[in-house]
């Protein structure tokens, strides 16, 4: 067990010291993001502004685009690289593979994310003051919710022969699940107390009931993705 | 080629209740008080939406027991089944875009259980395109099984779906039993029993189909 962590926060580590010297990929995620936050406000704006839900939502829509293009390269580099054998015959377990993937992930997703949310906050016009700590837990399990499948899907994609084209047909059934969640969860907080709830349960109650789904899918998520890792990184 | 005596005699069996299923559909359901003609739909929707979940756990099943075994015949069953769950899930939306104009005059709302399932046939169409961009059999039968079985948590949510959201969706299996008249029960049984063994038929012909056409590349190859 202490090998197999140990090995996945190298790989983590490797990873991510390669990102903090060449920048260009979380650089590309957040210009990407900014693109997209224009190109919708065409299509959302009226009146000057947008209503405080939608705005949210569009976050986690724009952070879950930048998955699709910004998760590919996690195992696409190993495999221009060279490097991905290397991966797959050392001598750990394959879920330390993943595991340290998804960290390096969580990781390089979450540098974009601290600079996107209070420019998006600013551009879209909603807070998440009401509720900060709640935001940051979402914002949290979310990006590692993302980063898990990112992940699953960047190493899918090894054996195809089209693998960029590909990733984004193997991450959208995916991610999609958390995605619905994460855009309730986030319409809750943004709309304070105009936020009635769901059928018989009150807000805070269906807050509650969401946020834990959306922990038991993370957990499903890492739980069968490391299970079956192993037969993804056979060489 | 000889088709065997089982076999047979449960085509024959299919067609006396597809028969009598049309029979109820038809003749003996009578119009809904709010629906009017309009319920008959709903047998040849609820149905199919049930096999096609059926069919995507087929997958996940077919998925793990290639993973376990190793066998190429599961994995040509899970590809089996995502094509006709994917078929079963069309007939399920379609039928379900008639039943909500006739209801609602709108063949489509976002219906949290409308879109998930929407969802969910999209899910099953990007594993079928992505198996098909992996050339190597063996690859493709490993890699395919794992998407399959990563997929399913969309499966899970998509059932779960009209439990937790506020729907239009009509909920007709609650916890005190089933909320329609007996004759409209019956038909609904019978429709299952139905479509259940079309859907088991054509998993059948089309595993045979594909199984051939394996044998023949694999003869081809080898040849070649």
């Amino acid at each position: 067990m202490t090998s197999g962590f140990s090995a996945a926060f190298a790989i983590a580590k490797k990873d991510i010291i390669i990102q903090f010297r060449k920048k260009f990929e979380a650089f590309a995620m957040f210009l990407f993001a900014l693109i997209a936050v224009i190109a919708f406000s065409f299509a959302l704006v009226s009146g000057g502004s947008i209503p405080a839900d939608v705005g949210s939502a569009m976050l986690w829509v724009i952070i879950f685009f930048m998955g699709m293009f910004g998760f590919a390269p996690i195992f696409l580099s190993e495999s221009e690289t060279g490097t991905l054998r290397g991966l797959a015959t050392a001598p750990i377990p394959a879920w330390a593979v993943y595991a340290g993937k998804v960290i390096y992930g969580f990781v390089l997703m979450g540098m974009v994310v601290i600079f996107l949310v209070p420019i998006i906050s600013v551009l879209f016009g909603f807070s998440f003051l009401t509720n900060l700590a709640l935001t940051i837990a979402v914002l949290i399990v979310g990006i590692l919710d993302l980063a898990a499948v990112g992940s699953m899907a960047s190493a899918l994609t090894m054996p195809s022969e089209a693998k960029a084209t590909v990733f984004p047909l193997v991450y959208f059934p995916t991610a999609t699940s958390g995605l619905i969640l994460l855009i309730e969860i986030t319409k809750s907080i943004v709309l304070g107390d105009l936020f009635i709830g769901i059928g018989i349960m009150g807000p805070e109650q269906t807050v509650m009931l969401l946020f834990e789904i959306l922990l038991a899918h993370l957990i499903a998520m890492l739980t069968l993705s490391a299970s079956v890792f192993h037969f993804a990184l056979s060489p | 080629m000889a088709v065997s005596k089982n076999r047979l005699i449960f085509l024959g069996i299919t067609a006396a209740i597809s028969l009598l299923y049309v029979y109820m559909t038809w003749i003996f359901s009578p119009p809904d008080a709010v629906l009017g003609e309009n319920v008959r739909i709903f047998f040849q929707h609820v149905a199919p939406a049930l096999v096609a979940y059926g069919l995507f756990g087929g997958t996940l099943l077919c998925g793990l027991l290639y993973l376990w075994k190793g066998d190429l015949k599961y994995d040509i069953l899970g590809a089996v089944s995502i094509k006709l769950g994917l078929l079963f899930t069309t007939i399920t939306l379609l039928s379900g875009m008639m039943w909500a104009n006739a209801a609602w005059h709108s063949p489509w709302n976002w219906d949290p259980r409308e879109t998930t399932t929407l969802i969910l046939w999209v899910a099953y169409a990007c594993i079928l395109a992505y198996r098909s961009s992996v050339s190597d059999r063996e690859a493709r039968a490993q890699f395919g099984s794992i998407f399959g079985i990563v997929a399913f948590p969309m499966v899970i949510l998509s059932y779960f779906s009209i439990i937790i959201w506020d729907t239009i969706h009509p909920r007709v299996i609650t916890e005190s039993g089933l909320q329609m008249e007996v004759e409209h029960m019956m038909t609904l049984f019978v429709a299952m029993i139905a479509v259940t063994m079309i859907a088991l038929i054509m998993v059948d012909l089309t595993y045979k189909v594909d199984s051939a056409y394996e044998k023949l590349m694999r003869i081809r190859m080898s040849r070649s």
